[in-house]
């Protein structure tokens, strides 16, 4: 038996550590890796299902071309055959337009290992492109994190075990990162105490010591709320003063009617003054910024107004205190693949850049040259986009549409050519997380599944086949073996960093990133302007004419899949793929709906049906949906993106539907 | 010495997570439908069962086979070999933790990996819980005042003697939304 070192590099706050075990070329059996201080020595589920996930009979195995688009009419092709049609038409299309601008990517995070920036460097080796920038998942927070510190930062993770009061607000890491609650369960242990705050009652929030429920995208004005409170029982931070929009967030909070808090938020006065005295009371005080509350139109100034409420009760700079988000250590890294340096144009000057919050409607409308190749990689848009009408739309005026993936996912089954991509055990990589702050390596442990490639592999290939059909077409260094990225990677400042002499000392085990995070102390309050638009925008919202559409939809990650991801793996998922949607009881009642009936959801996007689950804990106006690969709860969600939000992600939560009974026609 | 090697569920630290289920299945490549150890999940909260290696199995004395054996720490063991398959066992566990494999058309059931365990190694369930929701302890020597022999969801025990105590969920605070009226 022989023992490799794997990361998974699934979209999650574990970027875990793991040891796989391989018996003549085959995974016979995977575990946590106990050097890992984050994870020590665990995994999650998936992560142990992922023998049954590399032998998967669903896999795909070569690559395939369906002769009408959809049609599902699959003829087996020869990656030379796929080279050879993807480079001609690639050619052909520089050739109309005279540059590469009508051939882009759409790429996200199926895989966050480095080396998968290969879709990037090949594209840039071509010169000017269309291309995706921008962050569907965490865009908004990023700003206003950036906005309140400066950086995009985020403590150790492990030092929450020393915590005495921990503040969740709307994160569930019983099913998104279950390596935090070791954590969590340490500081109780000590005496700390747990706070969760979310619409939803979570595993997360069954767990806390004490557990408010809040109406959807009120976070903001509650934690404005706690701050009042805080102010008035004169327990603050010293140096506040010093801040930034010091004066004038006082003067927010001294205007603050806590009664309004009350009615917005549904959280009484009492329990906002039992939170200002925890928060004001108790030190060191974590707060933790959830992605869930910033999946609204609100998120940006919610995240601003828990900073700041974590500034003013003095808990910013303190050893155990301190707010989580995500961080970006992977800046550290010259990121080789990402940021390979675009071929010059005559002239053009740098590739069409599309917000992929935004992706479909702006892909559909260029002009001069129109989008006529798209390459999807690491990424399923007709399950996990919003504006999926508007992505089938984009398809029809594409000529050519071409897929990497592992598996035949919707959007597989809507290109042209699917590309059988490698699985992380059958490939090398460099793992770095945005949660953890270590680093890991990623091993070739077993040979490739059938005629599976790694994202780097195909871009090697494909550019040297340009290349012989085009001399000079394409600067990538398609010589470079996989090995040669990551040590290109490991440069003096990051070999630094952690601690590292070279690429075997991660052979060895993960390594910790060694400097701590840029402390800096300087901060930013939240804006005055920020807080009068959300209250005006907030106190119209209870105005006019009740809406068509009464529920506001929430659909956050379930356990036993990331997205659409793992749905085909039964070990994990033994039933065929279900849209549910869970509807509180009460409301239930009222529109004759039993458990497990069949429902239809519906607003002005579309509609699909789902089976119906009562949830007795559910705000009235809101339904929880599960998040699907086929039937998508997201060909309801539109994009409500405005330009001057250009950095934000995608508001899925401020979406809003109907539900009705399929009983009654 | 006299061992019995049984678990210990805290139902206050278990997420429901069922990283316990799918290592069992990494670790013994179970068929399809058999589940050696199977999480749940009620109103009242997530437990995590497997075969309890009962003091008095119920399977052993109903199996016509005489299959079922009890290891001196406990471990209570069935032999596929001597299995036919008549599923008598099934019926008998209060559990359910004998599982009829269709592929082989015999019973089997979680072995508290022995084979890790002779090798100094903890089960793979116990292993793989990051909140210590699950652990191995030997009963003959485990006593914690805290600790009680039943929870919500278990079968009486009085029938087999199940080699498993449990924690307790404490009472937490809670703050839900007042609605003023239903939709």
């Amino acid at each position: 038996m022989q023992m490799f070192r794997n990361t998974c590099p699934r979209n999650c706050y574990g970027t875990c550590s793991m040891l796989s075990y391989t018996e003549n070329g085959k995974l016979i059996k995977v575990a946590g890796d106990p050097m890992h201080g984050f994870t020590q020595g665990h995994l999650c589920a998936k992560g142990y299902a992922y023998t049954q996930y590399v032998y998967n009979p669903l896999r795909l195995k070569y690559p395939m071309m369906q002769t009408k688009r959809g049609s599902g009419n699959w003829v087996r092709i020869s990656w030379e055959e796929a080279y050879r049609i993807i480079a001609e038409k690639i050619i052909e299309l520089y050739d109309r337009y005279g540059s590469n601008l009508a051939s882009g990517y759409n790429k996200f995070s199926g895989n966050l290992g480095l080396l998968h920036y290969a879709v990037e460097g090949m594209f840039n080796s071509i010169g000017p492109h269309t291309k995706s920038f921008g962050n569907l998942c965490l865009a908004t927070g990023e700003q206003a994190v950036k906005e309140s510190f400066g950086n995009l930062h985020s403590p150790v993770p492990e030092e929450m075990a020393q915590s005495k009061m921990i503040f969740i607000w709307g994160a569930n890491p019983a099913v998104t990162n279950i390596h935090q609650m070791k954590f969590i369960y340490k500081a109780k242990k000590n005496g700390g105490k747990l706070v969760v705050i979310d619409p939803i009652y979570t595993e997360t929030a069954s767990k806390a010591d004490l557990y408010i429920q809040i109406k959807p995208g009120t976070d903001a004005l509650l934690a404005l709320g706690i701050a009042k409170c805080l102010l008035g029982l004169d327990q603050i931070e010293k140096t506040a003063a010093e801040w930034n929009g010091w004066k004038d967030y006082q003067q927010v909070l001294k205007r603050l009617n806590l009664a309004t808090v009350a009615e917005k938020t549904g959280v009484s006065i009492e329990t906002i003054q039992e939170l200002a005295a925890l928060y004001g009371e108790i030190k060191p005080v974590t707060t933790w910024n959830g992605l869930g509350i910033q999946r609204n139109k609100y998120g940006g100034v919610s995240i601003q107004a828990i900073n700041s409420l974590a500034a003013l009760s003095g808990n910013l700079h303190i050893a155990n205190g301190g707010v989580y988000f995500t961080h970006s250590n992977y800046e550290d890294f010259p990121m080789n693949l990402l940021n390979f340096p675009e071929k010059k144009h005559a002239s053009i000057k740098s590739s069409r850049m599309i917000n992929c919050a935004n992706f479909a409607m702006e892909a559909k409308n260029l002009q001069d040259p129109p989008l006529k190749l798209l390459w999807i990689a690491s990424r399923s848009p007709l399950s996990q986009d919003m504006n999926i009408n508007v992505w089938q739309e984009l398809f029809k005026e594409l000529e050519l549409i071409v897929t990497v993936d592992l598996f035949m996912t919707n959007t597989a089954k809507h290109s042209d050519i699917v590309l059988p991509a490698a699985s992380h055990f059958e490939e090398e990589d460099l793992n770095v997380g945005y949660w953890h702050h270590w680093l890991s390596i990623n091993q070739k442990a077993i040979p490739s599944f059938y005629e599976t490639k790694s994202d780097l592999m195909i871009a090697r290939e494909l550019t040297k086949k340009l290349n012989m059909l085009r001399p000079g077409f394409s600067t990538f260094p398609y010589e470079l073996e996989p090995k040669d990225w990551i040590e290109l990677e490991l440069n003096e400042k990051v070999q630094a960093l952690y601690g590292l002499k070279s690429y075997t000392s991660l052979v060895d085990g993960p390594k910790p990133r060694l400097a701590n995070q840029k402390k800096n102390k300087h901060f930013s309050f939240i804006q005055v302007d920020d807080v009068k638009t959300m209250l005006h925008s907030l106190l119209l919202e209870t105005k006019g004419e009740p809406s068509p559409y009464p529920f506001r939809l929430l659909s956050p990650q379930t356990l036993l899949k990331i997205h659409s991801q793992f749905a085909l793996i039964s070990w994990l998922n033994p039933k065929p793929d279900e849209t549910v949607i869970e509807i509180n009881n009460k409301v239930a009642e009222s529109l004759g709906i039993n458990d497990g009936e069949k429902v239809k959801i519906h607003n002005e996007n579309g509609a699909i049906i789902a089976k119906a689950c009562k949830n007795q804990h559910l705000p009235h106006g809101v339904v929880l949906v599960s998040q699907t690969g086929e039937n998508s709860i997201n060909q309801l969600i539109g994009s409500q993106l405005q330009k001057q939000e250009e950095l934000s992600s995608t508001h899925f939560y401020d979406c809003f539907v109907s539900i009705k009974s399929l009983k009654h026609p | 010495m006299s061992k019995q090697l049984g678990f210990l569920f805290n139902a206050d630290h278990c997420i429901g997570c069922t990283a316990c289920e799918i290592a069992c299945r990494n670790e013994n490549h179970t068929n399809r439908n058999v589940r050696w150890r199977k999480v749940s999940k009620s109103s009242e909260g997530f437990l995590s069962l497997s075969c309890n290696h009962c003091n008095s199995p119920e399977c052993s004395r109903v199996c016509p086979e005489n299959a079922f054996m009890k290891r001196h720490d406990g471990i209570v063991l069935i032999d596929s070999n001597l299995c036919t398959g008549c599923r008598l066992c099934i019926t008998a566990c209060p559990y359910e933790a004998p599982q009829f494999d269709y592929e082989t058309n015999k019973v089997s059931k979680c072995q508290m990996c022995y084979p890790r365990q002779d090798q100094g190694l903890l089960p793979a369930c116990v292993d793989a819980c990051s909140t210590e929701a699950l652990q191995l302890v030997d009963l003959e020597n485990f006593y914690d005042p805290q600790a009680v022999s039943s929870i919500f969801g278990i079968p009486d025990i009085r029938i087999t003697q199940p080699s498993i105590v449990f924690y307790p969920i404490s009472e937490k605070k809670r703050h839900f939304l007042v609605e003023r009226s239903s939709n």
